[in-house]
């Protein structure tokens, strides 16, 4: 977001340039370092590999620990208790939410109503079914779903689930909470490190019984994937994060050594596939997109230059509307310029903001996946 | 763990690297790139250099020693792989110009002139000549560039200063995307600007379609316009990338971007896969051939310890001139230190030298006696030599 | 023609302190200086102040000297010394008599020592190398010299003392065998200026013996050269001694967000041409790693390297020779104050100044030690982390220098020296050593017309020639990747190299 906000210095400066400065004993001054949306395109760019990303977090949660948080900041780290509520009321929370008095209400504690607040639903993934597939299948998997499928989008998170036993594997729904990362991302390392703590004791069990964790939410993933062993040093941590796979990187393998025989049937579909900034930091490349080449009449073209600038729970905060929003504008005019009819894309932030800023469907590219498995509709005879 | 095989595995994105997985992909072969990070092109000014000064390349090429890679590249693999890359940059929307056969100048953000082959077409109106009249425009903050220099050494020039809202060039690149600021660019413009002959801008016109906006100014003025490339972070060079990554993808590439190999798989002769330094676990990427193109010493594909140096992914060995002592000259401005000289040797099919690896082929500034900028011949030896790496590889395989 | 009563021939810390020292005593004075301030010694030392403990067992003398200095300093110079604290730490293999005799001497001389466990001790410098034995507290501090001249010259100013940089001693004028003054080059004009006063006072340290020539004696000195080496880290908050007898590269000073180490002592006949040799590098290096393991494989920024000014002895290791210092009256109307160390700068301004009195009849005494120096309420202080605050239009990324502190010392200084603005800006003291920020410094020097556009190129060009003198010896690793990187913006897209 260096490009369209002149107040944040970029991230060498925010980083190890002003790294130098922060010294052991001094009180951080520095609050100019929340603006970073930690894309941690930084990261990826950087030739060198420092961890620029994290050193700019770190200085973040410093900040945050020594000085009063804004309310937005509270109620974001607590992602988890808020889908927990919202959807437990979903009616009341969807009905009220799109009202102006409530919309002024939430401009007036700080936050965005730049795009339309996430719906909630009822019949979360946790109230649902929460184990699928053949007992016995060799492949068994944990679906770790995260807050977004859990509550917003329960019907995906079900797409998901469903592709998965499709495919021939054991799918469960491990107990877990939130990953941990709006908290991170709002200056709390403390509630994330207890989400860590027991998402990392639940899916280690699993583990143990020869799961593999799987994610469908790329920041999810990098979270457990580097956060918990790294940052957090949650014990047990790297044993999970060694059996953690993204869906589709899971069933790329598993297609590609055979363990997997799908067929996948011809759609005729042009897809502008945008990448998750989170996707990109975990530098195992584009799974998804190894499937889709096998998937005849579709078309798709991979967006990976433009964070969308939604980054979670960051332009959802009002001091953070206008960037967003410029983000939002640049990533979504790129799409637009493909001439794709749909736009795909693993982070449901990524999603939402896309879909505002495009106007086109928003889909996940295990929807892809899916309509690419349909039966091909009988023929019609005269 | 991916069982995935790929046919050539490219360890290094930057130009080289780039250019020989396009070769390979469009003969059809499977390839993935992997890279640490992003490639000093991005630093550059964008153009490729042949070897730089007046007059024809070629005939400098042909003074170069035997052990340059121009030479073991051979004529063909410039000349086609130069070919190669204005079709690539045409067909990715961000064209190039320039003779094969005559260098052509370009202008500094200090007002030098500097001659090298292929510029964008946004810089083809940089040949000012010396009759005529310069507007350079700046922008209010941009920290590395100082109009003043340029009208200090072109006579009967100007300057005017537009504020953009932002300083740093890639925010003002960002800006030029917006039909609304454009537009109020010109309005500028016209109000401010006296009658000169050319129009001359820091390059930061716009990221994904920067001929457009130079061709709406341009037309608006009704002379021509050029860009100056500027320091890093440079837009050019942002473009260039840009356009060479989305060619590769577009062809069927894959690219692991972003974290650095940590190992190596070898069997014998044959290296097997490399491992990724991915976070949780490690992601394997195995291949039948691989080819090195990750550099010199900026991007990390050297490392100078105190007294050696050395290959900063499969450890080859390296060729260092001398002791660290003589690696580099009293004066700064010496044309080439010796260090420049170090890289990998390797024999005429691009392997490294020693025979050891079957199946590793090198390109690009890493290769020994590159002397990049002794000869100012960056992009082109890039091109040159991931396009020859690349056939030899290919012929490998076969 | 300027007329004064005394003339100052350096504007080292000897100099400045002597200038400020005068002003407080209210007589007219003029010190010229052919650079910066800090242009020799002063300005290539370790920036240490010493507590004394490094000289207490084989110079007790010059302990007790550095020990008194140190109090004082710390109260009059705040803003100019960083009260870091220092260790002086025993490594297996190092002399346990010498360690005694340490102990006794601080006590006898007034050092207050504290010993230390290696627990504690790498509780307070967690990089310290986990072998050590023991650790003895002293309180030695980091100290800014270059800020202590220009403090000192502060002083001089605001009473009414002329104070002239960039101004070259070319002749000293004589009048019948009697110094009377000084004729100088102004060398941002090349005008050539007289001077006469009566009294010449030449503290002009490794160049002692060719100004003492000019008036007509000379001064035997043996110039010792001393190497030291910056990492790009502060890898310890404290200054970290070696306890044993004083050798080479055995001291670490933490420096605003660096670390020195340092020194050798190679003894050298001409102090204007003098070099980092890459053998001190890694013999400093070697040994400062023992201390501190860190060392060994962080960046290395660059090397510079000073002559110490001594008096010459017989002894063949020149570090041996007393760091004490001595006023040596020529009596042809020039004093020439020599030796001596950063330290104890103002009791030698003070001594020479006493000296000094006795020709113009006034009484008035010394104050130098009680009064603060002026001019420190305008500088920013310590802690680092208060230039975190805005990060707004930063010209030096390395070391946090905004635009406008750029523009206002432009402005206030009417100077045309990018040195000047390096010296009290810190622009250019960080990792890149100004590879990006002196191009864009003079570019802003050049548009606020303090120099021309083609006067600012070949400025850019001296400097990037006379900072690759401080890297080169010191260049490999991340230090050399960031020089071709540096190499490929002013030789590749800026074009400035030596091409036919």
């Amino acid at each position: 977001m260096f490009k369209v906000n002149p107040d944040f210095p970029g991230p060498k400066q925010a980083g190890p340039d002003a790294q130098r400065f922060r010294l052991d004993g001094e009180r951080s001054v520095d609050e100019w370092v929340k603006l970073c949306s930690q894309c941690k395109r930084c990261e990826v760019a950087c030739p060198y590999g420092v961890n620029v990303a994290e050193i700019i977090l770190r200085a973040q949660l410093t900040y945050s620990s020594e000085h009063l948080s804004p309310f937005t900041a509270h109620l974001f780290a607590n992602t988890h208790y808020l889908g927990k509520l919202g959807s437990t009321a979903a009616y009341f929370t969807n009905a009220l939410a799109s009202t102006s008095l409530v919309k002024g209400a939430l401009r007036l504690l700080g936050l965005s109503t730049t795009l339309p607040l996430p719906e909630y639903r009822f019949l979360t993934l946790n109230r649902g079914r929460k184990r699928k597939g053949r007992f016995r299948a060799p492949m068994k998997v944990a679906f770790f779903h995260g807050c977004y499928l859990n509550y917003n989008r329960p019907d995906l998170g079900r797409k998901i689930r469903d592709l998965l036993s499709y495919l021939g594997c054991r799918v469960v729904m491990p107990r877990q909470t939130c990953c941990g990362l709006p908290a991170l991302g709002n200056g709390d390392v403390d509630i994330a490190a207890r989400f860590a703590r027991e998402n990392v004791k639940e899916l280690g069990s699993w583990v143990d019984k020869g799961y593999k964790v799987l994610y469908a939410c790329t920041s999810c993933g990098l979270t457990l994937a580097h956060d918990y062993p790294e940052l957090l040093g949650v014990p047990g941590g790297r044993k999970v994060a060694e059996n953690t796979y993204n869906v589709h990187e899971f069933l790329s393998n598993a297609i590609e050594d055979g363990s997997l025989a799908v067929d996948f049937g011809p759609v005729d579909m042009h897809v502008a596939y945008h990448i998750p900034c989170h996707l990109r930091a975990l530098g195992i490349g584009y799974p998804a997109a190894r499937i889709f080449e096998k998937i005849p009449g579709l078309k798709f073209r991979i967006l990976d230059d433009d964070c969308c600038g939604l980054s979670g729970s960051y332009g959802f905060k009002k001091k953070n509307e206008k960037t967003s929003a410029l983000l939002g504008q640049i990533a979504g005019d790129a799409i637009l310029a493909t001439g794709a009819r749909a736009l795909a894309s693993d982070c449901g932030a990524c999603k939402m903001q896309l879909a505002h800023f495009t106007g086109l469907p928003a889909l996940d590219p295990a929807e892809v996946i899916i309509e690419s498995l349909r039966p091909a509709p009988a023929k019609k005879h005269a | 763990m991916s069982a995935y095989e790929y046919d050539v595995v490219v360890v290094g994105g930057g130009v080289s690297g780039i250019t020989a997985a396009l070769t390979l992909a469009e003969k059809g072969l499977k390839v993935a790139l992997i890279s640490k990070g992003d490639p000093v092109c991005c630093l550059s000014t964008g153009c490729v250099d042949v070897m730089t000064g007046e007059g024809d390349p070629w005939q400098k090429i042909g003074e170069l020693p035997a052990g340059h890679p121009y030479v073991k590249a051979g004529d063909d693999a410039l000349r086609d792989g130069l070919v190669f890359f204005l079709r690539i940059m045409e067909e990715q929307g961000l064209p190039y110009v320039g003779s094969l056969t005559e260098n052509r100048p370009i202008i500094t953000p200090i007002g030098t002139v500097k001659h090298t082959c292929l510029v964008p077409v946004t810089m083809a109106a940089s040949d000012l000549a010396k009759s005529e009249r310069l507007h350079v425009v700046s922008f209010k903050g941009i920290k590395d560039f100082y109009p003043s220099y340029l009208t200090n050494g072109i006579s009967r020039s100007s300057f005017s200063v537009f504020d953009a809202g932002i300083s740093t060039t890639l925010g003002i690149a960002s800006r030029f995307e917006d039909e609304g600021f454009l537009g109020r660019f010109i309005s500028w413009l016209q109000d401010t600007e006296n009658p000169h002959d050319r129009i001359a801008v820091p390059a930061v016109l716009g990221l994904r379609d920067p001929v457009k906006v130079m061709e709406r100014i341009s037309k608006a003025m009704g002379r021509p316009v050029f860009e100056i490339p500027t320091l890093p972070p440079s837009i050019p060079g942002l473009r260039l990338f840009r356009a060479l990554k989305g060619a590769l993808q577009a062809k069927g590439g894959h690219l692991y971007w972003g974290k650095g190999v940590s190992s190596i798989e070898r069997q014998g002769s044959e290296i097997e896969a490399v491992t990724l330094a991915t976070a949780g676990r490690a992601a394997r990427v195995q291949g039948r051939a691989f080819i090195l193109a990750t550099g010199s010493f900026v991007s990390g594909g050297l490392y100078a310890g105190r007294d050696a140096v050395r290959e900063t992914v499969f450890g080859l060995p390296v060729f260092v001139p001398g002791e660290r002592r003589e690696w580099f000259h009293a004066q700064f401005f010496t044309p080439g230190h010796a260090i420049e000289k170090a890289g990998i040797v390797v024999d005429d099919c691009f392997r490294p030298a020693g025979g050891k690896l079957k199946n590793l082929y090198v390109c690009g500034s890493i290769l020994a006696e590159s002397e990049v900028m002794k000869n100012q011949c960056g992009h082109g030896l890039a091109i040159a030599t991931g396009v020859a790496a690349a056939r030899m590889c290919a012929r490998g395989l076969a | 023609m300027i007329r004064t009563d005394v003339i100052i021939i350096g504007g080292g810390a000897t100099g400045c302190g002597i200038a400020r020292d005068l002003a407080l005593r209210g007589v007219p004075h003029c010190l010229v200086e052919k650079g910066d301030f800090a242009n020799g010694a002063t300005g290539a030392c370790h920036g240490l102040l010493h507590s004394g403990g490094r000289y207490v067992v084989n110079d007790k003398e010059a302990a007790s000297e550095c020990i008194s200095e140190n109090a004082i300093l710390r109260k009059i110079a705040q803003k100019c010394v960083e009260k870091t604290g220092g260790l002086f730490v025993r490594l297996p293999g190092d002399s346990k008599r010498y360690r005694d005799a340490f102990l006794k001497n601080c006590e006898e001389v007034g050092i207050a020592t504290t010993v230390l466990s290696p627990t504690r001790a790498l509780d307070l410098v967690p990089e310290l190398n986990p072998a050590i034995e023991e650790a003895i507290s002293v309180p030695d501090c980091s100290i800014d010299p270059f800020r202590l001249c220009m403090l000192n010259a502060y002083t001089s100013r605001r009473k009414g003392g002329d104070i002239l940089i960039h101004h070259r001693v070319i002749g000293v004028v004589r009048e019948k065998g009697v110094c009377v003054g000084v004729t100088v080059e102004d060398r941002s004009s090349s005008e050539v200026k007289e001077i006469r006063g009566k009294v010449i006072i030449n503290a002009s340290g490794a160049w002692g013996d060719a100004v003492a020539r000019m008036g007509g004696s000379g001064v035997p000195m043996t110039l010792s050269k001393g190497s030291l080496i910056i990492a790009n880290h502060r890898l310890t908050n404290l200054v970290v001694n070696r306890l044993r007898p004083p050798s080479d590269g055995d001291i670490i000073v933490p420096n605003e967000a660096v670390c020195l180490a340092g020194t050798t002592s190679v003894t050298v006949d001409d102090p204007d041409s003098i070099e980092v040799d890459p053998r001190e590098v890694d013999l400093v290096a070697t040994q400062a790693e023992q201390m501190i393991p860190r060392f060994g494989t962080t960046r290395l920024i660059r090397a510079y390297t000073g002559v110490r000014p001594l008096l010459k002895a017989d002894s063949p290791d020149s570090r041996n020779i007393s760091r004490g210092f001595r006023i040596i009256d020529h009596e042809n109307g020039m004093i020439s104050i020599m030796g001596g160390k950063l330290s104890t700068y103002r009791l030698m301004a003070e001594k020479t100044v006493d000296a000094v009195m006795g020709k113009f009849g006034t009484k008035a005494r010394c104050r130098t030690a009680e009064l603060p120096l002026d001019g420190q309420d305008e500088l920013t202080g310590y802690p680092l982390s208060k230039r975190l605050k805005s990060i707004d239009s930063i010209v030096c990324e390395c070391e946090l220098v905004d635009r406008e502190t750029v523009e206002n010392t432009i402005n206030s200084l009417g100077t045309g020296y990018i040195g000047d603005i390096q010296h009290r800006t810190r622009l250019g003291m960080g990792p890149c050593q100004g590879g990006f920020c002196t191009y864009r410094a003079l570019g802003i020097m050049q548009e606020t017309g303090r120099m021309s556009p083609t006067e600012s190129i070949e400025t850019l060009k001296a400097f990037l020639q006379r900072r690759f003198r401080g890297i080169r010896p010191a260049l490999w690793g991340d230090q050399l990747r960031e020089e071709q990187l540096v190499e490929s913006i002013y030789l590749g897209i800026l074009n400035m190299g030596n091409r036919p």
